[in-house]
């Protein structure tokens, strides 16, 4: 038994097709998530399993149950939003309650539910506080815990941290994994945050135009993407448009960018004439002028310090490759101008199809 | 699997009774207006003899451009007078600029034939001003007519440019005049450059309601205007005697009096699209303080607009309290005027507390509704429904009147005579007024409220019951006092459709002013004066929003 089974969802709002050929399965007690830009449609896939928007076709089925024509208010799927919705004129235990007074239950398991949710969130002796009175973080708190206290069959998440500084946004995804592995709920969660997805989710849908682009482990949507927008959209990486040459052996092969040489894996690229060689900031070695195997050597154009990494951009024949530079000290970077060389490992480089935008051959292991 | 599950819920019949109410009491009657416009009262038959005799005939015609005449120079007046109010209680500190505000809005509230009347007392044939400028050598110009219905009309209506005006410049944003004096513009520059462009807006927007409410006011050209008629008296007279025969000439003329209406709203929904400056910013203008000779002008000019406009109201409660012998004041004091109210016409005065609190009922409640509906549910039946209920904007009170009565006299339903009629015009008159203010504390409610609470398993009845609902109450009350106001000082629908059982006080102050019972009208509009300024104290004191919901009365 699946917790959330999606089979071909569609769902159009007058000419945009906002959701296309969704098909999704959700274990039991899974921290599944929605990822994507603004308007790639994953909050409208929240919506819809919610029950606020009704799709054109497709089926939803939570445990096994077919929810195409059950009202919101039945589908028993609680959702924590973006901006709280926090009922303003109740207190802290009210909002909380208020669930589990509609589901008519007993008054002392309401509160005794309350203070367990409220408990679970760190809010307790907040009970009859009204929500003008707390931050937005304990606001989120509150409606944390008023969706998990129905007990519901899917906690959904609306980009629920988005509205909170950066220090408090990552206190609180730690939180919302912690409660939500001890409680089991399972949940799906939209975020447009890539940092955010990659560390809450144990599995990650990557969405773009309505579609759903790549499902995996974190793991595997970073290391592994299968198109081109994946790879763009998690994660920083560098995109070099080649042409194909000769064989290097061995599973290798010899591409070009003006006079720039590069080994690459052969696989998958027998059909082409160019291709994307794609690789990652960090999987480059800087190296000194003239050492190392597959260089490239270009000019520094800009260095940005970002803390823990300086990250440089290098002009090479005209394109601009992003190197990340480790435990960078103010004495080691070139001057602007200068010229850079660094070796990119062949095995940790990427093909897509210039085309397509597909991921061609094996990628590297996760 | 396909197909909409939308099923019918509580708020599909919200629509439908919406439709039935639109339908019933404003297509329905416009439309045997519209009907009658076409009828040769002479022969019953079909035909443009009325239109033709509209433009051909210089005595309807001349009403025509009287109306045009009187709404222009009032538009004119009202923003003399509003904008440099606005501007001085805003930007400098005016000594009880609170206090001159609420007066101002006192001013605006107040029926509308008080102010002209007591204009009267005071200017007309035997006015004591008049005398008093007589006995002193100075011949104040005949006040009846054009001048009487000018002067009543822009010192009554120029609070709607002064409050726009006044709220536009408190929302600009002040880094925008810094940025100007940070790039080298003067003051005056400042002024003209960023400031008045920013509140144009609203000073247009302002104006236009002024037009509007000028166009279509009964009480004070009837009363002040002599043998001036305009538009809505021009159609209560040729109404009145044409009431045995099909009131032809009376429905062209409402007609018309609709097609100058519909002209102005569209031009304010036009503006209305146009950006607006207003920002939410927090960063409000600063307060100058003027010193010395400036501030004594300031001041000056601050206090004469308001004490202009509060002069009427002054006036006629002083007279409320004077002795009188019959229609004649006599020397000294007496509650003589009051007692005769609560023994003669006690009835006229229940009848309009009882009116319109059952008006204000139906309003606020079929109100909010309709304002859910048109706030929340996005769909081309909706839209139409929020079009249709923008029909009351160009409906003078006169044009109404006219259309319950042609339409509610005959099979299917019979109304005339009845309270009900009565307080189904004041229920349609203010509809459209408190839909759109329900719509538009709803658009202040975030939607995710009432998700939260469908998604918490609470059905769509009972999240409006326990979410929705106490989130508006503020805005709900507020705008139903505001209501009651309008409905207790209604005058122009009612006039037509009163019976003597079903007097109101609005329409008593009338004929008492019309037979000379000075007394007797002041003591009644008094008690007017009084409930208006009780509940504009109330929705002063209890809710936030107050100036604003003033501005939609």
């Amino acid at each position: 038994m699946h917790a959330i089974r999606i089979i071909d969802l569609e769902k159009n709002f007058g000419e945009v097709k906002a959701l296309a050929e969704i098909h999704l399965e959700i274990e039991k007690g899974e921290f599944f998530t929605l990822l994507g830009p603004s308007g790639c449609g994953k909050t409208t896939l929240l919506r819809t399993i919610a029950g606020f928007y009704q799709q054109d076709r497709g089926d939803i089925y939570i445990e096994d149950e077919l929810i195409n024509r059950v009202p919101a208010y039945q589908r028993n799927t609680a959702m924590v939003f973006q901006n709280y919705a926090v009922f303003p004129h109740m207190t802290v235990f009210d909002n909380v309650a208020y669930g589990l007074r509609v589901r008519k239950l007993p008054k002392d398991l309401v509160s005794q539910k309350v203070m367990t949710a409220l408990k679970s969130v760190h809010l307790e002796g907040f009970e009859q506080r009204t929500p003008d009175k707390l931050s937005g973080g304990q606001q989120q708190r509150v409606g944390l815990a008023r969706a998990m206290a129905i007990e519901p069959r899917v906690l959904l998440f609306d980009e629920p941290l988005s509205n909170l500084d950066a220090k408090l946004r990552i206190e609180m995804r730690e939180e919302i994994k912690a409660v939500q592995k001890s409680l089991g709920i399972t949940s799906i969660y939209v975020t447009h945050d890539q940092e955010e997805a990659l560390v809450i989710s144990d599995r990650i849908a990557v969405m773009n135009q309505g579609r759903i682009q790549q499902i995996g482990k974190p793991w595997e949507i970073y290391r592994d993407p299968q198109n081109i927008f994946v790879a763009n959209f998690v994660g920083k990486i560098n995109m070099l448009r080649m042409q194909l040459g000769a064989g290097a052996g061995n599973g290798f092969r010899h591409a070009s960018l003006g006079k720039v040489e590069l080994i690459i894996p052969a696989h998958g690229t027998e059909q082409l004439d160019t291709i994307l060689a794609a690789f990652r900031p960090e999987d480059i070695d800087e190296v000194g002028a003239g050492g190392g195997g597959n260089t490239l050597t270009g000019v520094l154009r800009t260095v940005s310090f970002m803390g823990s990494v300086a990250r440089f951009e290098v002009d090479v024949e005209g394109q601009s490759i992003t190197i990340d530079r480790h435990r960078p000290r103010e004495k080691d970077i070139p001057p602007i101008h200068a010229p850079v060389s660094f070796s990119i490992p062949p095995e940790s480089i990427l093909l897509f199809d210039p085309v397509s935008g597909k991921r061609l051959g094996k990628g590297p292991q996760p | 699997m396909r197909g909409n599950i939308r099923r019918a819920d509580i708020w599909t019949f919200v629509t439908f009774i919406g439709f039935a109410i639109v339908v019933l009491f404003l297509i329905y009657p416009l439309f045997d207006i519209f009907r009658y416009s076409f009828v040769d009262k002479e022969t019953g038959e079909f035909s443009f003899v009325n239109w033709l005799q509209f433009f051909s005939k210089k005595y309807y015609l001349r009403a025509f451009t009287n109306s045009m005449f009187v709404a222009i120079a009032t538009t004119f007046f009202s923003m003399v007078l509003g904008i440099p109010l606005a501007f001085f209680t805003v930007r400098y500190r005016i000594f009880g600029s609170t206090f001159l505000t609420t007066l101002s809005v006192l001013a605006l509230l107040s029926p509308t034939f008080i102010g002209a009347y007591s204009w009267i007392t005071m200017l007309g044939k035997n006015g004591f001003l008049r005398t008093l400028f007589q006995s002193v050598g100075v011949n104040l110009p005949q006040i009846y007519g054009p001048l009487g219905i000018i002067l009543a009309d822009s010192l009554q209506y120029y609070p709607f440019i002064s409050l726009m005006t006044a709220g536009a410049l408190m929302t600009i944003d002040r880094s925008l005049e810094e940025a100007s004096e940070n790039l080298g513009a003067r003051p005056t520059r400042i002024f003209f450059d960023v400031t008045l462009p920013m509140v144009i807006p609203s000073v247009t927007g302002g104006a236009l309601i002024v037009f509007m409410m000028s166009l279509s006011n009964f009480g004070t050209p009837m009363i002040i205007g002599g043998n001036y008629l305009v538009l809505p008296t021009l159609a209560y007279n040729l109404f009145t005697s044409e009431i045995s025969e099909t009131p032809g000439m009376a429905s062209t003329v409402s007609i018309i009096l609709m097609l100058c209406a519909s002209i102005v709203i569209v031009l304010q929904q036009w503006l209305a699209t146009r950006r607006k400056y207003a920002s939410m910013l927090v960063n409000r203008p600063v307060v100058k303080k003027l010193k010395g000779l400036r501030s004594v002008l300031a001041h000056g000019l601050c206090y004469g607009i308001v004490f202009l406009s509060t002069l009427p109201l002054a006036v006629i409660v002083y007279y409320s309290f004077r002795k009188t012998s019959g229609p004649v004041f006599q020397p000294g004091f007496s509650l003589a005027s009051y007692r005769q109210i609560f023994f003669d016409v006690p009835k006229t005065v229940t009848n309009s507390f009882l009116y319109s609190l059952a008006a204000v009922l139906l309003i606020a409640g079929v109100g909010t509704l309709l304002g859910f509906v048109i706030a929340r549910k996005k769909s081309a039946v909706v839209r139409t429904l929020d079009s249709l209920l923008m029909i009351p904007y160009i409906v003078p009170g006169t044009v109404l009147g006219i259309g319950f009565i042609v339409a509610f006299n005959k099979p299917p339903i019979y109304l005339t005579g009845t309270s009900v009629i009565i307080i189904l015009t004041y229920f349609i008159r203010r509809l459209p007024y408190s839909v759109r203010s329900a719509a538009s504390i709803l658009k202040q409610i975030d939607p995710a409220l009432e998700e939260a609470g469908i998604n918490l398993g609470s059905p769509p009845g009972r999240t409006f019951r326990t979410i929705t609902l106490p989130l508006m109450q503020g805005g709900i009350i507020s705008g139903a006092i505001m209501s009651w106001v309008t409905s207790m000082n209604e005058l122009s629908a009612s006039i037509l459709l009163y019976v003597g059982q079903t007097m109101t006080m609005p329409i008593k102050i009338y004929l008492l002013v019309v037979d000379g019972f000075f007394g007797t009208a002041s003591a009644m509009s008094t008690i007017l004066l009084f409930v208006t300024g009780v509940s504009m104290y109330v929705v002063n004191k209890y809710f936030t929003r107050g100036n604003e919901t003033f501005l939609s009365a």
